[in-house]
């Protein structure tokens, strides 16, 4: 049989078949048969980066959120779904953070709070929780030294709940990291972990009652606003919660922050299968909503 | 004449250019790409606002196709009515999981005026009724229904009046008349009390804004007193006190299911302390009815799993 390669289809399918060579050999399986598999590898790579640079300056063109949050949810499903421990599901968590931290940063979103780990996570399993706590401390030390967020974009990061509760190792950590960027001016990364929203405002009312009692503030003018400067989450209130893998609650998260103006996405994806076309419709879905929150907030 | 088009609009940005002033070449390339790209995201929200009011409207008609729950209330008692009335209540006793208590959010009245959240609800009396009704017929036994600005408690009366007299709320209890206790900030009525029974059938509290953040500043200013006169130490306000004192005085627990009626997946600034484990569903104006609303969020509750972090 022989192929007329003059012809508009001919050349259409060799096209349509050397994209699909591409994006299969580029599909970073670790071991392929497939020749110039890095190649194809590097090409999709670089396609993607590309659409994702034209997908921020398009959603750069309306308003960005100052403060997202997020409820990173689903990664012991998501591990179980790969037929791997729960430990391994966190760690591809923790390299699904970075790429999100890399999207709000390319986008321009000036703080990012992230609920790694709730204080009534430590009822799971004392392998879980040991596991969890030495990604903690080698993911911390990671992030404020090597990272490229902290070195390019002069990220800052604050570690914010109930740090007795954390053995000292990991207290030393959270400690580095803040001391190591406390004087970067980027983006504010806010590493809630140990956290819960009744342990925060009740510490924010235990604060209230010190600074009473040392004269700081007169009791006849305690407030919201005097509760509210007092939390430990030092961002403004977030304009948008999301929370990946399904689930439709707050699991005591930012309670005070998200119960105003804050705008709410329960996306069914697990955390480490979020992807920037997620990131993108949340925004868009932000910014169509924006001025009916303004008008509310008045 | 496609020629001539082409000549004016090049005319056209040759002007824009000269009258903006002289830039770069790359400045104008940034500011044609930013153009372009803002077109792209008009187009892309266009996108989504279409696909928005599709799926409302497909849910709008598939409601539409399927059961009146509203008139299983509303409607005269006829046999078939009562016999689906019943089955309606069966099924929904056997749901796996019933929320002890329910918190409703609803629109204030400057939205529901202004928005399309406003069409699925009658006025505040009449859904005061239709939820104290399907709380009944779910057997559940709190209630909380929470409007920004109050304005439930402004009506006070008028809801106690129309429950009082309510054959919705009747229709919902076999028939007979249900002992509610009616409760706002400053205000308890026990409507249709019975002589023999202390305990109410539903417990329905009325909340605003005050029930949240200004509790919260109150109860800090109250401990900040108590510590200034030595009767208490700062350390001694844990979690555990600052929960006990925000406590429901009944012994509530905080409601398992908040369902949010609004197009706006926003909180409106719901009393946060109460939502630390409830889950939260969000109806909006595709729903045909308030009760068709309810129904649907309880369904949806029944199959959610908990798991208190662990």
């Amino acid at each position: 049989m022989s192929v007329d390669v003059h012809s508009g289809y001919a050349w259409a399918a060799l096209f349509a078949t050397l994209t699909a060579y591409i994006v299969v050999a580029g599909l970073r399986k670790p071991i392929s048969f497939l020749p110039f598999h890095t190649a194809c590898n590097a090409v999709l790579s670089n396609v993607s980066q590309t659409t994702r640079l034209v997908l921020v300056r398009i959603l750069r063109q309306g308003h960005i959120p100052a403060h997202i949050s997020f409820i990173m949810d689903g990664n012991r499903r998501y591990a179980r779904t790969q037929h791997l421990k729960a430990t391994s599901g966190h760690i591809s968590g923790f390299h699904n953070l970075t790429r999100v931290l890399d999207w709000c940063n390319a986008l321009g979103i000036t703080h990012v709070s992230v609920f790694a780990f709730a204080i009534n996570n430590f009822t799971r399993s004392a392998d879980e929780v040991e596991a969890l706590m030495d990604l903690a401390t080698n993911k911390l030390r990671e992030l404020a030294t090597r990272s490229e967020l902290v070195k390019k974009h002069n990220v800052r990061i604050c570690v914010v709940g109930n740090r007795s509760m954390l053995s000292e190792e990991v207290q030393k950590a959270a400690e580095f990291a803040e001391e190591e960027t406390k004087s970067n001016t980027g983006m504010q990364l806010n590493i809630c972990f140990p956290y819960s929203a009744t342990d925060e405002i009740s510490f924010a009312v235990q604060k209230v009652a010190e600074d009473v009692a040392a004269g700081k503030v007169r009791v006849e003018d305690v407030d919201e606003h005097v509760v509210a400067d007092r939390l430990q989450v030092k961002s403004p209130d977030p304009d948008i919660l999301v929370r990946t893998s399904g689930q439709v609650r707050f699991s005591n998260y930012m309670l005070w922050q998200s119960a105003k103006h804050t705008h709410i996405q329960f996306i069914d994806v697990f955390w480490p299968n979020f992807s920037f076309f997620h990131m993108f419709c949340i925004l868009v879905s932000w910014q169509l909503a924006r001025r009916q929150i303004f008008h509310r907030k008045a | 004449m496609t020629a001539v088009v082409w000549f004016i609009l090049l005319v056209l940005v040759v002007v824009l250019v000269r009258v903006s002033g002289y830039q770069s070449k790359w400045k104008v390339r940034q500011q044609l790409l930013d153009g372009a790209c803002a077109v792209v995201l008009r187009s892309a929200q266009l996108a989504f606002a279409v696909h928005h009011s599709f799926q409302a409207w497909v849910q709008n008609s598939l409601t539409q196709a399927g059961l009146d729950m509203q008139e299983l209330l509303q409607g005269d008692d006829t046999e078939a009515v009562l016999a689906k009335r019943q089955q309606l209540s069966d099924l929904l006793v056997s749901l796996p999981q019933r929320p002890e208590h329910l918190a409703v959010i609803l629109p204030e009245v400057k939205v529901r005026e202004n928005e399309a959240i406003g069409n699925m609800l009658t006025g505040e009396v009449d859904d005061v009724e239709v939820l104290c009704a399907w709380g009944l017929l779910a057997k559940i036994s709190h209630m909380s229904i929470y409007t920004r600005d109050d304005s439930l408690s402004r009506s006070f009366d008028s809801i106690a009046g129309r429950l009082r007299n309510s054959k919705m709320v009747a229709r919902a209890f076999d028939g007979r008349t249900p002992n509610i206790c009616l409760e706002a900030k400053s205000q308890v009525e026990h409507i249709c009390a019975h002589s023999d029974s202390s305990q109410p059938d539903i417990h329905i509290c009325l909340w605003s804004r005050d029930h949240g953040y200004p509790s919260i500043a109150k109860l800090a200013q109250e401990l900040a007193r108590e510590v200034q006169s030595g009767a208490l130490s700062p350390t001694a306000i844990t979690e555990a006190r600052v929960a006990n004192r925000l406590q429901d005085l009944r012994g509530c627990k905080h409601p398992e299911l908040v369902l949010l009626l609004d197009d706006l997946p926003c909180m409106s600034e719901f009393p946060p302390w109460q939502l630390q484990n409830s889950e939260l569903i969000q109806i909006g104006s595709g729903e045909r009815s308030l009760g068709d609303a309810v129904f649907r969020a309880l369904v949806r509750f029944a199959k959610i799993e908990m798991r208190w972090g662990k």
